[in-house]
């Protein structure tokens, strides 16, 4: 939302700087994303008269002598309504065209011949002036307004600064979508009262109403009309005053999907007048609208100002639509199967969310979102149907999104526009056009009003959840400021009534404010208004923190991995198909993204592995001639159900994947060093035993010829060793590669209390046994030798040595004996 | 070995078959082809199958049981140099840290999680339009990957209830990954971290979140630091800001030049009372904010994606 500082100033006297007014809203109203310079957007243009214009013979140009306050300059025209006497807009030499300034070279107008003749600076065009496409001729200006010589941005504001607000933070706030409502917090924030302004003129008082066209025409420059008062009807009411014009029944299906429909009809009794650049043009064009035409500025214009959005109908047209001689609106929830040709020419399947306005029984538009084409006004229409509804949020927040429509009117409905100003605004909107249009009819149907809100709170409520010291009277003249009404009311009997500030403010809540509900809405206005920067930051007590054992977990792995030279690699949790795939997993398994952003971000993943795979791919060609990259995640698998919150089971995870360019030794014994090392310094007892469970998720991508599983305590809980052929070729990979998986919860739940600490003197002794065993028969061995001399020695790998042409190898170990006797080392070497 | 030589032979005796088309009468051809087609389709998949199996046939087994392979070397770790931890998960551990030396528990995030948590438990009104400015994520379940780590709120309270009866006062950090359904820029991710704090006591207010927040960022960036507010929205915080610190000199900032670090407010009662907590007689405090916004800053980062990308060379600088 685009927010003129100028324009907003009109309700609102600002007694500060502008770089203070700015702060002040970003820091007690909403944030402002941007602020667009304008103060010299409009500079050195003029307000001229063109005296003399004489076209130039075979071409479409003029030859304009234009009187620009003390002297007569020549201009050579090529728009087709300049002629003489009229008001016009003079780009002068040297200044830059409005249109172009945000362009990385901004057109600067000079001095020129055209056709032989000098022309001096330019006549512009609306689109030149950057008030909307039109560029059928130059603007013209009311005499009424200007003189020559005056700068066009005194006569129209237009030295500016344009607020870019983010309309996030205002979700709850359909109040301040509208200038009125967003000055009125304006003045809030800077401690004034604000004063109402009437934009409707007639109030309750209907026949007073200028239908047969007798009022003085409202000046578009100026504000709108200041008179009377809002009125409220809280049940249908209508009134009626044409002979032409046949009556208006409005029919809500349903109060809880539009809370009010006012419509007024207008009957056409003159051509509207003249059409000069008015002020309301340039407001429209500087809150990011376009100046289409008089009814489309007018509901533009009031919405911008007010937030409630309008819709025009052509009235003969929807009284045909309907079928009948009378104007039946219906609004209710659409059918199934319904179509709707829309204004923009696309014609939308309706479902049975979406809010329609009827002609009878036939969808003329869909409500809060587009008028439809059936309805359309255009240069033909004789008579209008004013729509001033509000509609409920829910519905329109689902239509918003299944059409994909996002217009200002949609952005302001799905705030939750408040029902209670639709007369109003619709009785200012006819007033606008009353140049044009008498008021045949007005018909306001308000099934359902919503009832006062009253909330009562306390001084020291206030003050004690914000941490503040404000008195009972600020607090009560921060809110009156803004519409709220505040009594102050002492609760004798109740139980505080012995203490001093007992006193009990009942505030109303003005019916504007829909968000107000309880205590701390009136706490957040009065801490928002008066500022949060003032309150002072204070530290509570604290108490000591208990352990995450996950967290330090973790934090202790990555100590260790990364001390081994490994790195910590972060991948998405989301993965495609074809990964999942190529490593062997069941996409079925996998819980399926419906919205993902690409195939690629598809599937949640099951495990670490495979992501790691395709990292080291990536790296191995950069290139990274060895690595090992390791990730703590958690992944999700289908198979393993819900927990009892009724929501997945999820698993915490390392993997970790090791790839060389170059090695030729088995990359699994690496794998197993890091995975052992990791797992005996986190003091889990692991033993490393050939594959069995090849049918677990994370276990199908390893070969089990060359891969172990990973037991503690006799529970898997992972697994290590180099991948299938099959998958390293599918991931591209060069042959040196292994990595693991292994599961954390597991690890945390099995792992040892304590370390044990030996501190006793140890014999320390080699021995090579020539053998055809696996190592882990061979310890066997060597351990029931020990046990059978009841000796205890620690056993640990030096290598294995096979020489050429022999069938068995030398396996080398190392003993460390807590316990020795004489004669082990003479039976193990005989092993 | 065998069974592919098999395959191979079948097809080519197909192949042979195929050539016989010729000799069928002309309105038996386009069968007939559609027949031998359907044959080489099948064959050839069988034939790419046992390639790919005999790839995994060929294999050597080794001694999964031992320490080295056969003539080689004792495996070694890789040099301590190259080893490094991922920037944003060492930084999220001395984030948590800091608040642990506040006093306050670390409870992770759920990285699937649903729409009850995600926004029941948080007062978004059933198909509020608030819930469309998260972007989130949905399985076919309608399960949601968070797209904050407010989905933890719910969890704490009730986790921490008794504590809170007990010691008067609920303290607890949620740091975890979160996930937005938005395009991917230097400055937007759809994966990233957050951390989320909560608060709960009876007699806590506006004044100390504002400070525990100040102190937290003055110990994360080492420095006295000048901070802001503004008002912003969410429905499970009434009233709700965002927080903002000034970017300090060091780190490249100038006078004026404030940063968004993360949104807060006082928890609504209605959260406090649908985990069962008396909003009468507690009140509380929450914030959330972006971790890689955080570290990004201080180590002058400048593309969010380099993040998730698992680069080395980006990677190993840590």
């Amino acid at each position: 939302m685009k927010i003129s500082l100028n324009w907003l100033k009109k309700y609102v006297e600002v007694p500060v700087s502008d770089d203070e007014l700015i702060r002040l809203i970003g820091s007690r109203l909403v944030e402002v994303e941007g602020v667009i310079d304008e103060t010299h957007k409009y500079d050195n243009i003029y307000i001229v008269r063109v005296e003399r214009a004489e076209r130039i013979p075979d071409t479409h140009l003029t030859l304009c002598q234009i009187n620009v306050g003390d002297r007569l300059v020549q201009v050579v025209c090529g728009a087709p309504n300049v002629r003489e006497g009229m008001l016009a807009v003079w780009i002068a030499p040297g200044a830059v065209v409005p249109a172009s300034v945000h362009e990385d070279v901004p057109f600067v107008i000079g001095k020129r011949k055209m056709q032989g003749y000098e022309s001096c600076g330019m006549l512009a065009g609306a689109d030149e002036l950057d008030f909307g496409d039109d560029h059928s001729g130059i603007v013209e200006i009311d005499p009424d307004v200007a003189a020559p010589g005056d700068l066009l941005a005194d006569v129209f504001e237009l030295s500016d600064l344009v607020l870019e607000i983010e309309n996030k933070s205002l979700t709850h706030r359909p109040d301040c979508f509208g200038i009125i409502g967003f000055a009125r917090e304006v003045a809030g924030i800077l401690g004034a009262r604000f004063n109402e302004p009437n934009f409707s003129s007639s109030g309750l008082g209907l026949s007073k109403m200028s239908y047969a066209g007798t009022r003085a025409e409202p000046s578009l420059r100026d504000e709108p009309v200041r008179s009377g008062r809002n009125i409220h009807f809280q049940k249908s009411k209508s009134y009626y005053d044409s002979e032409n014009l046949g009556s208006l029944n409005i029919d809500i299906k349903d109060p809880s999907i539009c809370q009010r429909y006012t419509a007024i009809i207008l009957e056409k009794h003159g051509e509207m007048k003249k059409k000069y650049l008015t002020w309301m043009d340039t407001v429209l064009s500087k809150s990011g609208m376009r100046p289409v035409d008089r009814i489309v500025d007018a509901t533009n214009y009031l919405m911008l100002l007010t937030g409630q959005p309008l819709h025009a109908f052509d009235y003969d047209k929807f009284v045909t639509v309907g079928g009948g001689d009378e104007v039946e609106i219906k609004v209710r929830l659409a059918r199934a199967g319904e179509k709707l040709t829309l204004l923009d020419d696309k014609e939308i399947e309706l479902n049975e969310n979406d809010i329609v306005i009827c002609s009878g029984e036939v969808p003329v538009a869909l409500a809060g979102a587009m008028g439809g084409k059936s309805t359309e006004v255009d240069k033909n229409t004789r008579n209008i149907i004013l729509e001033s509804a509000t509609f409920s949020l829910y519905n329109l927040r689902k239509t918003q999104m299944a059409h994909g429509i996002f217009s200002e009117a949609i952005t302001r409905f799905t705030k939750g526009q408040p029902p209670y100003q639709t007369l109003a605004v619709a009785e200012a909107c006819a007033e606008m056009l009353a140049d044009g249009f008498r008021i045949a009819a007005v018909v306001d149907e308000y099934p359902m009003k919503a009832p006062e809100v009253v909330v009562k709170i306390t001084t020291s409520e206030v003050n004690d959840l914000l941490g503040a010291e404000y008195s009972k009277d600020l607090i009560a003249t921060t809110l009156t400021n803004v519409g709220f009404g505040v009594t102050i009311k002492s609760e004798r009997g109740s139980k505080a009534s012995t203490e001093s500030g007992a006193e009990v403010l009942e505030i109303s809540a003005p019916e504007w404010r829909t968000d107000i509900h309880i205590k701390e809405d009136i706490i957040e206005e009065v801490g928002r208004l008066l500022g949060y920067d003032n309150i002072k930051p204070v530290l509570p007590l604290h108490g000591t923190a208990s352990r995450n054992e996950m967290f330090e977990f973790k934090h202790e792995i990555r100590d260790l991995t990364s001390r081994w030279g490994a790195n910590e690699v972060l991948t998405y949790s989301f993965v495609s198909g074809r990964l999942l795939a190529k490593a062997g997993q069941d996409t079925d398994n996998s819980y399926r993204i419906v919205n993902s952003i690409s195939p690629e971000l598809q599937y949640v993943r099951q495990s670490i592995v495979p992501s790691l795979l395709e990292k080291a791919y990536m790296n191995q060609k950069l290139p990274v001639d060895k690595f090992a990259i390791f990730e703590m995640n958690k992944v999700y698998r289908k198979e393993w159900g819900m927990n009892e919150e009724n929501v997945p089971v999820e698993g915490t995870r390392i993997g970790c994947v090791l790839a060389e360019r170059k090695n030729t030794e088995t990359a699994y014994y690496k794998a197993k060093k890091y995975a052992s090392e990791l797992l005996k310094s986190l003091n889990v007892e692991a033993e490393f035993v050939p594959l069995s469970h090849a049918e677990i998720a994370e276990a199908k991508m390893f070969e089990p010829k060359r891969s172990a599983e990973v037991l503690v305590k006799g529970e898997y809980v992972g697994v290590v060793g180099e991948f299938k052929n099959s998958v390293r070729s599918e991931f591209k990979l060069l042959p040196y590669l292994a990595g693991f998986e292994l599961d954390l919860d597991k690890l945390l739940r099995l792992r040892g209390n304590e370390k044990k600490i030996d501190l006793r003197e140890k014999e320390k002794r080699d021995l090579t046994i020539e053998t055809n065993d696996t190592y882990a028969e061979l310890v066997e061995k060597i351990e029931s030798v020990l046990k059978d001399v009841g000796a205890a020695a620690e056993i640990m790998p030096i290598g294995i040595y096979q020489p050429d042409g022999s069938k068995k190898k030398k396996v080398s170990v190392h003993l460390e004996f807590a316990q020795m006797t004489d004669d082990v080392m003479e039976k193990l070497e005989k092993l | 070995m065998v069974e592919i030589e098999k395959l191979k032979q079948e097809l080519k005796d197909l192949n042979a078959k195929a050539a016989g088309i010729r000799d069928l009468p002309v309105e038996q051809r386009a069968e007939f082809g559609r027949k031998i087609n359907l044959e080489r389709q099948d064959l050839l998949g069988k034939i790419a199958a046992a390639e790919k199996a005999l790839l995994d046939v060929e294999v050597q087994p080794i001694d999964v049981t031992a320490w080295s392979g056969v003539n080689e070397k004792m495996p070694e770790f890789y040099t301590t140099e190259m080893g490094t931890c991922h920037p944003l998960m060492a930084e999220m551990d001395r984030v948590v840290e800091i608040y642990q030396l506040m006093g306050f528990d670390v409870m992770e995030s759920r990285q699937l999680d649903d729409e009850y948590h995600m926004f029941d438990t948080l007062n978004f009104p059933k198909e509020h339009p608030a819930r469309d400015g998260y972007d989130t994520f949905r399985t076919e379940e309608g399960l949601i990957p968070p797209a904050h780590t407010s989905t933890m709120q719910h969890r704490v309270l009730k986790k921490y209830r008794k504590q809170l009866e007990e010691r008067g006062r609920l303290a607890v950090v949620v740091p975890g990954r979160v996930f937005r359904n938005e395009d991917v820029d230097a400055t937007h991710e759809h994966t990233f971290y957050q951390c989320e704090g909560v608060y709960v006591s009876q007699d806590c207010s506006m004044g100390q979140m504002l400070g525990i927040l100040r102190e937290f960022f003055e110990k994360y960036y080492e420095q006295k630091l000048n901070i802001r507010t503004q008002p912003g929205y969410f429905p499970f915080t009434e009233p709700s800001l965002e927080f903002m610190i000034e970017k300090p000199e060091s780190l490249g900032g100038k006078k004026g030049d404030y940063l968004e670090m993360l949104g807060c407010g006082m928890i609504h009662p209605n959260v406090l009372k649908q985990a069962g907590i008396d909003p009468e007689k507690y009140h509380g405090f929450a914030w959330g904010g972006g971790i890689d916004r955080l570290v990004m800053l201080r180590y002058g980062l400048n593309d969010v994606r380099m993040f998730e990308s698992g680069n080395l060379n980006f990677l190993r600088e840590f």
